[in-house]
């Protein structure tokens, strides 16, 4: 098998002693002579430079990369206080780089993603490269100019696929881990070639309702109207509620109730989280949204939710064609672990069942996902999701 | 000529045509958009139906799901609440109360941060008993805020009454407890044991989704209600506790001083044999001397004596020989309690010794006119010293014949018992025994006050040497008796 994987996890909530923990048995499962790259995911309280020394002092010079999450995921379970750590060895023919990007507010997010996309290929000439990984702040306004940025100088249908970071709710920081670096406003990732095979499959559940409507105003991810009026009365219509309501129920309606957005072309909509509601009229979105674009209320229940997991697992075992995955990277969005409630587990345990117990699946809870619209073929713009899950299976 | 008119009004017969089909044609065109214009105003109705239907099915989704949400953390809460209230329940100890109110549970409750509090009304202060989520520095704070508003708190824990973010209509001090606690939601639910100090108990979070429900009032009182409760059980057990140890503090004290004295007596008693003991052995020889000498000047070998000298001499010999008797029987209880008395036990036919008693005093039973009876099981064999349980016999019987007048009966019955001891009983139709002296009758030289026991002389030790003779066999002795009722004497003994 060209790719050996040994994950760890602690639950430990002092940092020295998790991420020993964590490595530890990462160690105790990882059969490869050499260590090729570590993947790090830690919920806030554990993501400090610490453990990243604590990594590093004993597996020195080995490229890590990774970032913080609301919870993190490991096999069918996610922990509120946990650290994730894996451990890969590949075979020769397995070609991959690190980079990141730091400043991206004041480089402008496009042009941070073309600096990250250009320190990605670093090395790669004349090897065919195959797939793209990212892990971005969970708070940058527009993550699609990053991505924009990226497809920039990997290839506007080149298979990109990442997570933007979170924290715990808070909305306060999120981290990006790159080798002896905790970082905020940063993008990291890893570049792929040679021999690797991929599954990917994304999917939300939510449903369209009501009329479609037409974005009259917007900058970024925050849109001024709708319909010519205020971007609020779309919810205050719908929801026949004033403004300090909508903003008192914000947890429910940005869950339940996302904008979606129409992508000619696309059979999905792409969604869109409300972040906060301002007293102005206008709606902040957790991702960007074009002035023109048309939008539909979307609505979701546990059940679409599922449903949509399952979709997605379908997706993964297609794009793979009956070779097999030595591991899953899962990016679950924070809304599905709040609508799911105490269903939040039974997601992850139907995905565990279905790639079976050899199979580790490792990730977190996230602030947005980065992917083809359509996982099938993954050719074609990488857009910003919010509300889906995203599986990634990597197999030699 | 001809041709060209013809060809004009052919021209303007098809124009007309024209004209009249491209009338028609526009007539029916605007009938069509006419039409078309009715469906797509019939197709906009029923999207702005729809829509309207979509506002219903999102008004009542939310509602839905408001609920749904609400009914998942009552459900979890419950849960944990169950968990919670086990763990506290099982502790006993004050201190340990608080402490079992772990960071897991307050997350599966929705809180991350907490502190309980108890009034100390001798400090005159909040006493803090736990927090979780808080710095030492933080908790310093807050420490300073409560004192602070120490008026408040008791008076909310006086009102007994559970209060939130939610449910606090005055703002400012809303405002004023979120800021004491560090959070954007809280529940404050007073602590109330029935007796000793009430408190109160803080949950409090930062997450600024969560907004306080209903739900989450009544979990927090049923917690810190658990925790009131589990300070009045270990409370009542400290008492208890106190109690019994002072008990048990009592009963040894008692036990000691009792044990002294059983060591006092027992001394003060072996004295008493042993100065009985010594005694006894000084009085045996003058006593055979005086014996001696008087059956010496009554055979008259010295001289023939005067009659009232002889008298006086046969009153001596009695008089040494009842003198005599109560020696040996004091000597004998001396030396059984002191154990110097060993019983020569054998295996013995039961009704052989009785046999041989009967042979001593049938004589004197036949004199008295009393009719004796024996009823024994057949082939009793017992483990007995036969002299002393003959000694026994004697005294018991001799007893019975003193207090049975003519004409009267004394029965002895025999017989094994499952336990292992054979039991003999000896009744009598005597004058009997006042209940009030049932027990004293075993002591030494207790003697009953009755018209029979002053015109009979006696030592008062029989009864005191049959019992240490029955002991010193290891078995029991007794009597039941009533006045005017006869008395039955019963032993056991061990079979052989």
């Amino acid at each position: 098998m060209p790719i050996n994987v040994g994950v760890g996890l602690s639950t430990n909530k002092d940092p020295i002693l998790a991420a020993q923990e964590a490595l530890q048995h990462a160690k105790t499962n990882f059969f490869h002579e050499k260590i090729g790259l570590v993947f790090i995911f830690a919920t806030i309280n554990l993501s400090t430079p610490v453990i990243l020394k604590t990594v590093l002092a004993s597996i020195p010079e080995v490229p890590v990369i990774g970032c913080s999450g609301a919870a993190v995921i490991y096999d069918e379970k996610s922990y509120n206080n946990g650290l994730v750590i894996m451990l890969l060895g590949f075979s020769e023919g397995v070609y991959f780089n690190t980079a990141f990007v730091n400043n991206i507010k004041n480089k402008t997010p496009i042009t941070a993603g073309e600096e990250l996309g250009e320190k990605l290929l670093y090395g790669f000439k004349n090897i065919p490269r195959d797939l793209g990984l990212i892990f971005c702040d969970g708070l940058i306004d527009n993550t699609q100019d990053l991505v924009n940025g990226i497809q920039e100088k990997l290839g506007r249908s080149f298979p990109l696929v990442g997570a933007c970071a979170s924290d715990n709710l808070k909305y306060a920081r999120t981290n990006i881990f790159h080798n002896n670096d905790l970082l905020s406003d940063s993008a990291c990732g890893v570049l792929w070639g040679g021999k690797i095979n991929f599954g990917l499959g994304i999917k939300h559940g939510w449903k369209p309702l009501g009329k479609q409507h037409l974005v009259t105003k917007s900058y970024g991810n925050i849109i001024y109207e709708i319909d010519s009026q205020p971007a609020t009365y779309l919810y205050e219509d719908y929801l026949g509620c004033n403004v300090k309501k909508l903003q008192s129920e914000l947890r429910f309606i940005s869950v339940l109730y996302p904008i979606g957005i129409y992508v000619p072309g696309e059979e999905e909509y792409l969604l869109r989280n409300i972040r906060s509601i301002g007293s102005d009229g206008t709606l902040i979105l957790q991702g960007s949204i074009p002035e023109s674009s048309q939008v539909r209320l979307m609505i979701g229940t546990k059940e679409s939710c599922l449903q949509a997991t399952n979709q997605a697992i379908d997706d993964v075992n297609k794009g793979f064609s009956g070779k097999s995955a030595s591991f899953v990277l899962i990016f679950d969005s924070i809304s599905r672990y709040i609508l799911l409630g105490r269903d939040a587990g039974k997601e992850l345990e139907i995905i565990k069942k279905q790639f079976g117990p050899e199979i580790p699946v490792v990730g977190l809870y996230t602030y947005g996902e980065q992917a083809p619209l359509t996982a099938i073929g993954y050719r074609g713009k990488v857009y910003l999701h919010n509300q889906t899950v995203t599986l990634l299976a990597i197999g030699g | 000529m001809l041709s060209y008119e013809y060809l004009i009004s052919i021209l303007g017969v098809a124009f007309l045509i024209i004209i009249i089909s491209l009338v028609a044609f526009v007539l029916s065109k605007m009938e069509k958009i006419k039409g078309l214009s009715s469906i797509i105003e019939s197709l906009n109705k029923s999207l702005d139906e729809m829509d309207e239907q979509a506002k219903l099915i999102v008004r009542t989704d939310i509602e839905l799901n408001k609920t749904q949400e609400e009914l998942d953390k009552k459900i979890a809460g419950l849960y944990t609440l169950q968990k919670l209230s086990r763990a506290i329940s099982t502790t006993l100890e004050g201190s340990q109360i608080f402490k079992m109110v772990e960071a897991n549970y307050l997350e599966s409750l929705g809180f991350e941060k907490t502190c309980g509090f108890l009034w100390d009304s001798q400090k005159n202060e909040f006493l803090l008993q736990m927090s979780i989520g808080y710095s030492e520095e933080e908790m310093s704070a807050i420490k300073a805020a409560i004192s602070k508003d120490r008026d408040f708190f008791l008076n909310f824990i006086r009102n007994e009454k559970t209060t939130s973010s939610m449910s606090l209509t005055d703002i400012a001090l809303k405002n004023k407890i979120e800021k004491t606690l560090r959070s954007t939601a809280f529940v404050i639910a007073p602590i109330l044991p029935k007796e000793g100090e009430k408190g109160f108990f803080a949950v409090a979070t930062e997450n600024t989704d969560t907004s306080i429900t209903d739900g989450d009032e009544e979990l927090i009182t049923i917690l810190a209600n658990e925790i009131g409760q589990a300070l009045e059980n270990a409370r009542l057990f400290e008492k208890t506790w106190h109690t019994q140890q002072q008990l048990e503090q009592k009963v040894e004290e008692r036990t000691r001083e009792l044990t002294n004295a059983l060591n006092a007596v027992k001394t003060i008693d072996k004295r008493k044999s042993d100065f009985v003991s010594s005694v006894s052995h000084e009085l045996r020889t003058p006593l055979t001397s005086i014996k001696g000498y008087a059956a010496i000047l009554l055979t008259g070998k010295l001289g023939t004596l005067p009659p009232q000298a002889k008298e006086r001499l046969e009153k001596i010999n009695r008089h040494s020989d009842e003198l005599g008797h109560i020696v040996n029987n004091l000597l004998d209880i001396s030396r059984i309690e002191s154990g110097k008395m060993v019983m020569n036990l054998g295996k013995h036919s039961l009704k052989e010794i009785i046999g041989k008693t009967d042979d001593l005093l049938s004589g004197q039973l036949k004199e008295n006119k009393i009719t004796f009876s024996i009823n024994i099981d057949p082939d009793i064999s017992v483990l007995v010293d036969p002299e002393q349980i003959g000694r026994v016999l004697i005294n018991l019987i001799g007893n019975a014949m003193k207090f049975t007048p003519a004409g009267g009966k004394i029965n002895i019955n025999a017989r094994r018992l499952n336990d292992g001891t054979a039991q003999v009983d000896i009744s009598d139709t005597g004058c009997g025994i006042a209940t009030e002296d049932l027990e004293a009758i075993f002591e030494e030289f207790y003697r009953v006050e009755n018209t029979i026991n002053q015109k009979v002389r006696g030592t008062g030790l029989g009864l005191a040497l049959v019992k240490r003779i029955i002991k010193a066999h290891q078995g029991k002795i007794w009597v039941k008796s009533a006045v005017g009722s006869g008395s039955t004497f019963s032993f056991t003994i061990q079979q052989g």
